[in-house]
């Protein structure tokens, strides 16, 4: 069974707030000082899920693809680690500040060069801006179905069958092949990396791609070409403030809260 | 000259920090408060294989060199582990180091695998309440019984000997004053601890308390000749082998504590608003931090070069002391800036800084004190006559 698996390199969730900061004028993030960016936590689910299935078919081979800056290879070293078997970096310039559609096109043109491919899996969303569209994209593109949020998930005869979460309980669906499947952080721990393999993971070479190698022009990728232009980028302030509701008994308390909340329209 | 990591050793680093990064301050808090070992994060660090970095591939290790494993340990401290995390492993990492070096194949085979997969506690019996860093002066004594030895003496600062099986024991069997050097005629020994033999009383100290230190007395313990670790009377020689190795390893682990603590210091000053800015913007707080922030860069340095000649079989007795010298001064430094940075915060358990505090001290007393590593330099570095 041949599977790819896309991870992406984010900011490192834990990054103290004192330390999050954002360019206003430029749009950008301001990379933490000290703070080296981390593998999206959804991503090592998703290469856990890629080889379990790859163990459980008897064979195959797990690709990892990763869209990014050059440090976006230590993301796909991490899944190398893990146990899968080739990975491949598309770095360029170009791909700078680019949307989720224009990402999800490249990685739909990365999968169609890599060819053979029975099943993408990814992260359910990313976890800096938290979207999860990528993978909708990346479906459109290819034109094959997309299971969102997978808990689990099963290769059979005709297809996957996948149990997805739902606000509410579980859902099971069946999907031909190809298709892509998010995976969830209800799926399970992700193995650690063996020092043996990391080792083995650091001796491989990650393939390096670039837009041209995809076939995609110049209006297919750059800032100038989202689908989706960003506006505006600020951390919000927050501001609280306290009031102390008075009274003589608890009861009077309570009455006052809701009497304060009720004029506020909260409730 | 070349300061670029390899890719192997970036992936180590990267690695380690990812694997200790899932045991949080709160999880040393609790092991130290409870004087508990750290159980749940050792069993992660074995199961991974990292217990053998530094021993040869054929027992069950990696055959990495002092260099990755001094980066593994630099990490694990960094993470908020501490010493509390780091002599949970650093005791099977670089401890075994005479056996992998002198021991019999035999030995080797039997017990090296089962160290390097975590099964096999190994414990560390050198000092000696009157003999300190005078390690002639050693009084436990290993007489021989036909193919056995029976050793009877007392050992302190024994560290993890409640969880161990075994220890590595130096003992003489031959009475200093009838060797012609008085380094020579001591023997090591891979012992059991035996509790039949062997009794064990911890130590209550400052910090560390994950990790038990104890006073080990042995009543006729016997031994079997098969566990004699190199050759009868040069045990003294087999140990300072692993002497460099061990400081390299230690300067790294102060390097990550201080490391911790100075990123929390900063973290700090830069939230903690008083008099309307924050407490960072004030060069009273804030040059201290940068002036740690050197020093540690600096100690790295000289981590980096000890173990480099150690991997490349060059002699690194100057750099691996001088490394462990300055890691442990400024590391310690570093950690007594945060908590003054802190202030009253910094007292409190809580913040943690304290534990980093109370943890990097000891590396200034172990395992040489600060001024013998001065004699050290005086003596062979600037030629200058023996002091002691």
């Amino acid at each position: 069974m041949n599977i790819i698996v896309c991870v992406k390199q984010i900011p490192d969730p834990e990054t103290p707030a004192a330390s999050f900061k954002v360019d206003e004028a430029a749009k950008k993030v301001i990379p933490a000082q000290g703070i080296a960016p981390v593998v999206n936590p959804y991503d090592p689910q998703a290469t856990e899920a890629a080889l379990r299935l790859k163990d459980a078919a008897g064979g195959g081979k797990v690709t990892v693809i990763s869209l990014g800056p050059d440090s976006a290879r230590d993301a796909i070293k991490h899944a190398l680690a893990m146990g899968a078997d080739e990975g491949v970096l598309l770095n360029d310039p170009a791909f700078d500040d680019i949307d989720n559609f224009q990402t999800a096109n490249a990685l739909a043109a990365a999968i169609k060069k890599i060819g053979e491919c029975d099943l993408v899996l990814m992260g359910r969303a990313s976890a800096d801006w938290d979207m999860g569209v990528v993978p909708l994209g990346v479906g459109q593109a290819l034109g094959v179905p997309v299971v969102s949020v997978a808990k689990a998930i099963e290769k059979t005869a005709n297809g996957v069958k996948v149990e997805r979460v739902l606000d509410d309980g579980f859902q099971t669906v069946e999907a031909p092949l190809p298709a892509i499947v998010t995976v969830s952080n209800e799926f399970g721990e992700p193995r650690y990396p063996q020092l043996r393999q990391i080792m083995m993971a650091a001796k491989k070479t990650v393939q390096v791609w670039s837009a041209a190698d995809l076939g995609l022009g110049a209006d297919a990728t750059g800032a100038a070409n989202r689908v989706m232009p960003l506006e505006a980028l600020y951390v919000p302030k927050v501001e609280s403030n306290v009031e102390i509701i008075e009274g003589d008994s608890p009861e009077e308390k309570a009455r006052n809260l809701a009497q304060k909340l009720r004029a506020a329209k909260l409730i | 000259m070349d300061f670029e990591p390899t890719e192997a050793q970036q992936q180590i680093r990267t690695q380690a920090k990812a694997l200790a990064g899932r045991f949080d301050d709160a999880y040393w808090r609790k092991c130290d408060q409870a004087h508990e070992f750290p159980w749940e994060f050792y069993e992660a660090f074995a199961d991974a294989g990292w217990l053998g970095i530094a021993m040869p591939e054929e027992y069950g290790g990696a055959g990495l060199g002092i260099t990755e494993a001094s980066i593994l340990l630099e990490e694990v401290s960094a993470s908020g582990a501490a010493m509390n995390g780091a002599t949970a492993l650093h005791l099977t990492i670089f401890g075994l180091n005479p056996v992998v070096r002198h021991g019999t194949e035999e030995l080797k085979q039997r017990i090296l695998p089962d160290a390097a997969a975590g099964r096999l506690h190994v414990a560390f019996g050198i000092t000696e309440p009157t003999a300190g860093l005078d390690t002639p002066s050693i009084t436990t004594f290993a007489r021989r019984d036909g193919d056995r030895f029976i050793v009877s003496g007392q050992k302190v600062w024994t560290s993890k000997a409640k969880e161990s099986s075994k220890v590595l024991l130096l003992a003489r069997t031959t009475k200093i004053e009838e060797c012609a050097k008085r380094t020579d005629g001591m023997t090591l020994f891979l012992a059991d601890l035996d509790p039949k033999y062997v009794t064990i009383r911890e130590i209550e100290k400052l910090g560390r308390h994950a990790v038990d230190s104890n006073e080990v007395f042995y009543d006729d313990l016997p031994v079997d000749a098969r566990d004699v670790v190199g050759e009868v009377g040069r045990g003294f020689y087999h140990l300072i082998d692993g002497l460099n190795p061990e400081r390299i390893l230690i300067a790294a682990e102060a390097l990550g504590t201080g490391r911790v603590a100075l990123a929390k210091a900063a973290a700090y000053a830069k939230d903690r608003v008083v008099f309307g800015r924050p407490i960072g913007q004030n060069q009273g707080i804030q040059f201290p931090l940068a002036d740690s922030y050197a020093k540690l860069k600096a100690a790295e340095l000289m981590i980096r070069k000890a173990a480099w000649l150690y991997d490349t079989g060059q002699p690194c007795g100057a750099e691996a002391n001088m490394a462990k010298y300055l890691a442990s001064e400024w590391g310690f430094e570093a950690a007594d800036r945060s908590l003054q940075t802190h202030g009253g915060f910094g007292y409190a358990k809580e913040f943690d800084v304290e534990r980093y505090w109370r943890e990097v001290r000891v590396m200034r007393i172990a395992p040489v004190t600060q001024e013998m590593v001065l004699n050290f330099i005086g003596q062979h570095e600037l030629g200058l006559p023996r002091s002691y």
